[in-house]
């Protein structure tokens, strides 16, 4: 690949139309590629006609009738926008194995050939340091992400926060967390460690000067690494996982409450006690009742209607009617007279009225003779039809006139 | 027979529908002798006994559905109108104090006014008043500090299960 243009006319070049590129790394960030369109309208919209400086000074290249940026430029712009598109864990363990293998040939490798030896610590200074940067951006990928979930930028209802926040959880996080978790033996920290330790032994007791002065660079690269490694392993576990776990169980939390305000009359809440089998006498009475009576306490708004006509009240004047039952003695038949009586006052005859003059047969100065059995006398009340005995009156020691 | 030395207090607490805390004197005895006590609520009274590490509380079969409807609706909208706010409601809920009036002004605030006002024990000041102060406090849902500042105890773990569990059905018949 021969670039024609100067290193500095390249660099002038993105200088001046970075915007444009900022547009296009959008393009491609949201659809893996710039499709052939997307590159003409941007550049119609900055009215940059730059498309064949574009691909001669290899910014981007055609991919059939597409086009991408080459992963240099792209990481270059990645970088200074500090957008970085969130590693798969699997992108990151790859570093894990380039790592091991290397660690693994200069520990066989240690007392053979010295040039290839210095090599395979250059190489995995250069690894390990790759791996740090990575995880690094994707840290801070992963709390702009978790941000701005919990900031709800993009105006997602809570079932799709769950679920975004449930990926972030499952595909990268925990993942991630298990390759920095220096508990973990198989985690890259935790072979971090190890190769540390051998580092730190053979800067110090290795023959050959170079080499050593090689061990001691990759001990201070894997000392600052390892620091690293830690500090993201907590911004990690303190405050990534937490916050996601927090927006994953509150949005949880809304999403049954909402679906409860549709109709919280047609669910079945949380059961408890009914506390119902109280006696009158039990010391928990006074509160239960505050309690069951609170429940009607906030009645709705009850109006009182007054009566259209007002009814005088019918009271039962003993003495009276005494007075008069001896005035008309004897009498042949009592409910009969009570009939009679009641009539002339009022021409409702109730119930009421009927059985309080009934108690006037019970006065001593009265003498009640009963027919036979069958003689009875029909009463008709407001509401009854009463079949009564008949019942002669006479006064108490008087005997009747023949 | 010898019975736990607060067993008075721990009946009498769960026999009155309240929720016994942690922070409870009675609470360590109550988990001690868990076994005991499932056994004695559910031969005595055939109540159900549950006790998790923050409380415990009587279940009976026949249930006060009203009364637990109502304080679910109170949660639901209180959870609802905190996030509407940009507040995580959990903290809200676990660590924060709150006064009357401001519980107030949440459902006087509140999207859900209409469910609110058709509802007897949230419709107005007074009604919530008496649910939060009365019903609410007595069953140790929440702790007053003073005649208008409160704060919730665990117990208000009951309900936010209860709406996670609601989403977890309904997330199954979406699925």
């Amino acid at each position: 690949m021969i670039v024609k243009a100067e290193p500095k006319t390249i660099l002038h070049f993105i200088y001046t139309y970075f915007e444009v590129l900022r547009d296009l790394f959008d393009l491609q960030q949201d659809n893996g590629l710039i499709r052939k369109e997307g590159l003409n309208d941007t550049l119609n919209q900055h009215k940059k006609d730059i498309k064949l400086q574009l691909l001669e000074y290899k910014v981007i290249r055609q991919v059939n009738d597409d086009y991408e940026f080459r992963d240099v430029y792209y990481k270059l712009i990645e970088f200074v926008l500090f957008e970085f598109r969130p590693l798969l864990p699997e992108e990151i363990d790859k570093f894990g194995n380039s790592i091991t293998e290397l660690f693994r040939k200069i520990k066989k490798g240690i007392d053979q050939d010295r040039n290839i030896l210095l090599e395979r610590i250059k190489a995995l200074s250069v690894q390990i340091k790759e791996f740090s940067d990575a995880v690094e951006k994707n840290s801070i990928r992963l709390l702009n992400e978790t941000r701005e979930l919990k900031g709800n930028v993009s105006r997602i209802d809570y079932k799709e926060k769950i679920q975004k926040a449930s990926f972030w959880i499952e595909y990268y996080i925990i993942p991630l967390n298990t390759i920095l978790d220096v508990n973990h033996s198989q985690s890259i920290s935790n072979k971090l460690l190890n190769i540390s330790e051998f580092a730190n032994q053979r800067r110090l007791n290795y023959d050959d000067e170079g080499v050593r002065q090689a061990f001691e660079k990759l001990y201070h690269v894997l000392i600052q690494t390892n620091d690293d490694v830690l500090r993201q392993s907590k911004i990690l576990t303190n405050e990534l996982l937490p916050l996601i776990e927090r927006i994953r169980t509150e949005s949880m939390i809304l999403t049954g409450w909402i679906e409860f305000l549709k109709n919280p009359y047609k669910v079945t809440p949380p059961k408890f006690l009914k506390t119902d089998k109280d006696s009158p006498y039990s010391n928990k009475i006074y509160l239960n009742t505050i309690e069951y009576f609170e429940q009607f306490s906030v009645a709705d708004e009850a109006i009182i209607e007054a009566d259209s006509e007002e009814m005088e009240r019918w009271i039962f004047k003993k003495a009276k009617y005494k007075e008069q039952l001896i005035k008309s003695l004897p009498v042949q038949s009592f409910f009969d007279w009570v009939n009679k009586q009641l009539k002339s006052e009022d021409k409702h005859i109730t119930n009421e009225k009927l059985f309080a003059l009934t108690c006037l047969l019970f006065e001593d100065d009265l003498e009640i003779t009963s027919y036979s059995k069958d003689s009875t006398v029909k009463i008709k009340t407001d509401t009854t039809n009463l079949n009564v005995p008949k019942l002669k009156v006479t006064q108490n020691g008087i005997p009747e006139e023949s | 027979m010898e019975y736990p030395k607060n067993h008075r207090q721990i009946v009498d607490d769960l026999t009155t529908g309240r929720f016994v805390l942690s922070r409870d004197k009675h609470f360590e005895e109550l988990v001690q002798q868990e076994e005991f006590y499932a056994e004695f609520f559910k031969i005595s009274f055939d109540y159900n006994l549950t006790i998790t590490t923050e409380y415990a509380y009587l279940v009976s079969k026949e249930t006060d559905e009203n009364m637990s409807r109502d304080i679910s609706i109170f949660f639901a909208i209180f959870c609802y109108e905190l996030d509407k706010q940009g507040k995580n409601f959990l903290d809200g809920l676990q660590y924060a104090e709150y006064s009357f009036e401001e519980i107030n002004l949440l459902f006087d605030n509140s999207s859900y006014i209409d469910l609110i006002q058709s509802n007897k024990q949230l419709k107005d000041a007074d009604a919530r008043r008496r649910i939060l102060f009365g019903t609410m406090a007595r069953k140790n849902i929440i702790e007053k500090i003073s005649e208008d500042r409160f704060y919730f105890t665990p117990a208000y773990k009951v309900f936010v299960d209860f709406a996670k569990t609601l989403a977890e059905n309904k997330l199954v018949e979406s699925n």
